[in-house]
């Protein structure tokens, strides 16, 4: 997967680079908004990171002129201002996501890989499965070994969004607006309860630990134990 | 948009309009009245005139009086100054004829006006006359008659007088006008000094001394309102200075702490070799610092945007029941952990903005759990009452000191300022509560007492369009 991400700000764009090719993506990394406009028009990427403040063509003209180009090319925006006109306009320009400074990282990478699945034709799974954990979607029933584990509809819903999203770090505040639709920081550690909860669940009596706290950053669902 | 003119000139202009209708009001009436005064009196004097002729020429015996009666006529003209008489018998013969401009080049008027006598004027080349026809029903002994008789006087003195009077008033009415504006002019930017001292007042109260007020007693009745408008707007400003002032003041010292802890430790680390490890640590504990600040910067932006209005409420029908519900489901593990239990009771049905009031009542209900002691409760009541919708959270735990009460709601503020920086968040989610309550047109009260602590909103049904 290849990515362009176009900031001015050179430390921002080079931690975001860094950042984006050790989660494995190949990344171009360009400073102003002319020349990345060139470089998304030449160039073939599966997903542009614009600023919207940049110095000389901002990033809702380049979305623009992309868009008029027939460029289809999913666009995530990063803005210091947060403003209801703002991401009104941008939605309107065609953008398909919205970030705001300062941001999480793993919320940042959270959302690239979820604009890079959005293109993927959805698969409707009957069940979903990682090690010997097994989540049975229709009926809402998760075991583990063969052995019938009892969660309740929340839990079970934060079991299938790990799961769904193995292998990649959820932040909290990822987590807390797809499973409970709280789109704003809580002050609170209500997601670590849950977590904590879960793991009791799910995970305790199990040798092989499948949720992984990253820290400073959020959970992930994986294999590979001893992470933490 | 253009500036209105300056009431000045705009009261002088309609002070020189109310003088110029005054007086020429005031000059025609005048004028009309002397005319008609004028008009009077020479009428009057035509018919005495006439009247002596009349008698004289009923009197005629015979035609021997002929003869004389030119003297007769002659004598009766000398007491009328710039009188003329003229005579004509029924044969159109002139049987009298003062001397001077001649009469009978004049226009006869119709018959009827002749037998009644009619005043008219009439003027030859060089004067003006008012003219009474007079045409006499009685036969005369002589035979010639009925005749008719002119009479006239000049009204060339009259008119000369007129016109010299019209000369003078027109003058008096331009100087008077004149005299008006100006004496307006003075009147008005005399009249207006009380508001070039409010104006003084008022240029001299800079930021530093947004204290000083206006004293209401002290200015004409006209300018009490604008006075107490303006203290009024002065006592908000300062509020809201002091508010603003006191929250960079916070700002300050809340960003202050979390820096010197990242410098503080990023020093010590950076003071000699570590292993990665402790690094790690290092990076770790600095990523909470961050993550709390960049929460404190996203929270006063919220509230900087609710100052600035910009948090308009996008209104909705909301179900109170399912709402809490949800944020009950939320917190419930985190509450069991606390070991506080969570109940709801009563329910409501409201219009506002499903978001803010989501995160509104979350920060109520965080706080409630925080404060409440293991092994208690925090209840939620929600409720109709008259126009208004309450939501009222409620848990015991240590009283809040009724000094503190009204003062939770600030920014920053917290009521154990050991417990800083704890578990409490920034301390600026109950200001997010007020700001949001308030957007929707609501009140948020707290109370305190012995046995519960107690966050009482109350919104309007119909309070945003």
């Amino acid at each position: 997967m290849k990515l362009l991400i176009v900031e001015d700000e050179v430390k921002t764009g080079e931690y975001l680079r860094q950042g984006l090719i050790e989660a494995g993506f190949v990344v171009d990394l360009i400073h102003n908004g002319l020349d990345g406009y060139h470089q998304a028009m030449t160039e073939r990427y599966d997903l542009l990171i614009l600023d919207v403040m940049l110095p000389d063509v901002d990033g809702w003209r380049i979305l623009k002129s992309l868009r008029e180009a027939g460029k289809a090319v999913p666009v995530l925006f990063l803005t210091a201002r947060d403003s209801i006109d703002d991401r009104v306009k941008g939605l309107e320009l065609g953008a398909d996501d919205y970030l705001v400074k300062p941001f999480v990282f793993a919320e940042l990478l959270a959302r690239v890989r979820t604009l890079l699945r959005r293109g993927a034709a959805p698969v409707s799974e009957l069940s979903l499965r990682i090690a010997d954990l097994e989540l049975d979607l229709a009926r809402h029933r998760a075991s583990r070994g063969g052995q019938h584990i009892h969660l309740t509809a929340k839990e079970f819903a934060l079991l299938e969004l790990l799961v769904r999203r193995q292998g990649e770090v959820l932040p909290r505040s990822l987590i807390a607006s797809q499973v409970w639709d709280m789109n704003f920081d809580s002050d609170t550690n209500v997601i670590d309860v849950a977590i904590r909860r879960l793991r009791g669940k799910i995970d305790d009596d199990f040798d092989l630990k499948l949720i992984q706290t990253i820290r400073g950053m959020g959970y992930m669902i994986d294999t590979l134990d001893g992470h933490s | 948009m253009t500036r209105p003119s300056s009431l000045t000139l705009r009261l002088t202009l309609l002070f020189i309009a109310v003088a110029t209708v005054v007086f020429l009001a005031f000059g025609w009436i005048i004028g009309r009245s002397i005319e008609e005064h004028f008009g009077a009196e020479d009428i009057k004097e035509l018919k005495v005139i006439t009247q002596a002729v009349e008698h004289s020429l009923v009197t005629l015996k015979s035609h021997d009086d002929l003869a004389h009666i030119e003297q007769r006529f002659d004598d009766l003209l000398v007491g009328h100054h710039s009188a003329l008489l003229h005579i004509v018998d029924a044969a159109g013969q002139q049987l009298y004829a003062s001397p001077g401009p001649d009469l009978s080049s004049m226009p006869l008027p119709n018959a009827e006006q002749l037998a009644q006598g009619t005043v008219q004027p009439w003027s030859d080349s060089q004067h003006n006359f008012r003219v009474l026809t007079r045409h006499m029903a009685e036969a005369s002994p002589t035979g010639r008659g009925p005749y008719t008789v002119f009479t006239a006087v000049a009204t060339d003195y009259h008119l000369h007088f007129l016109e010299n009077f019209r000369r003078t008033l027109w003058l008096m009415v331009v100087c008077g006008i004149a005299i008006m504006g100006l004496m307006g002019w003075i009147a008005v930017r005399h009249g207006h000094r009380p508001l070039h001292h409010i104006v003084d007042q008022i240029s001299r109260i800079s930021a530093n001394d947004l204290n000083s007020r206006l004293d209401p007693d002290t200015v004409p009745a006209e300018l009490t309102e604008l006075a107490t408008s303006f203290n009024d707007l002065l006592q908000r400003m300062e509020e809201a200075f002091i508010r603003l002032s006191n929250f960079s003041a916070d700002i300050a010292h809340e960003l202050r702490t979390p820096v010197t802890n990242l410098m503080t430790q990023t020093q010590v680390a950076l003071s000699q070799a570590r292993n990665a490890t402790e690094y790690e640590e290092i990076l770790y504990s600095n990523m909470e610092e961050y993550e709390r600040m960049a929460q404190m910067i996203g929270d006063m932006l919220f509230l900087a945007k609710a100052d600035e209005g910009l948090n308009p409420p996008n209104a909705s029908d909301i179900d109170l029941v399912s709402e809490v519900r949800n944020l009950l489901d939320f917190y419930e593990a985190w509450a069991e952990e606390c070991q506080v239990s969570l109940t709801l009771e009563g329910e409501a049905h409201i219009k506002g903005d499903c978001l803010m009031l989501r995160r509104a009542l979350s920060n109520l209900l965080a706080n409630a759990i925080r404060h409440a002691p293991a092994g208690s409760g925090v209840n939620i009541q929600l409720g109709h009452s008259d126009h208004n919708v309450f939501i009222v959270v409620q848990n015991p735990g240590t009283p809040i000191p009724a000094a503190h009460l009204d003062r939770v709601f600030d920014r920053f503020y917290r009521v154990d300022p050991s417990r800083q920086r704890s578990s409490e968040g920034a301390g600026l989610g109950l200001a997010i509560v007020k700001s949001i309550i308030e957007a929707h047109g609501g009140k948020i009260t707290a109370a305190s007492d012995e046995d519960f602590t107690q966050f009482r909103i109350n919104l309007p049904l119909l309070n945003i369009s």
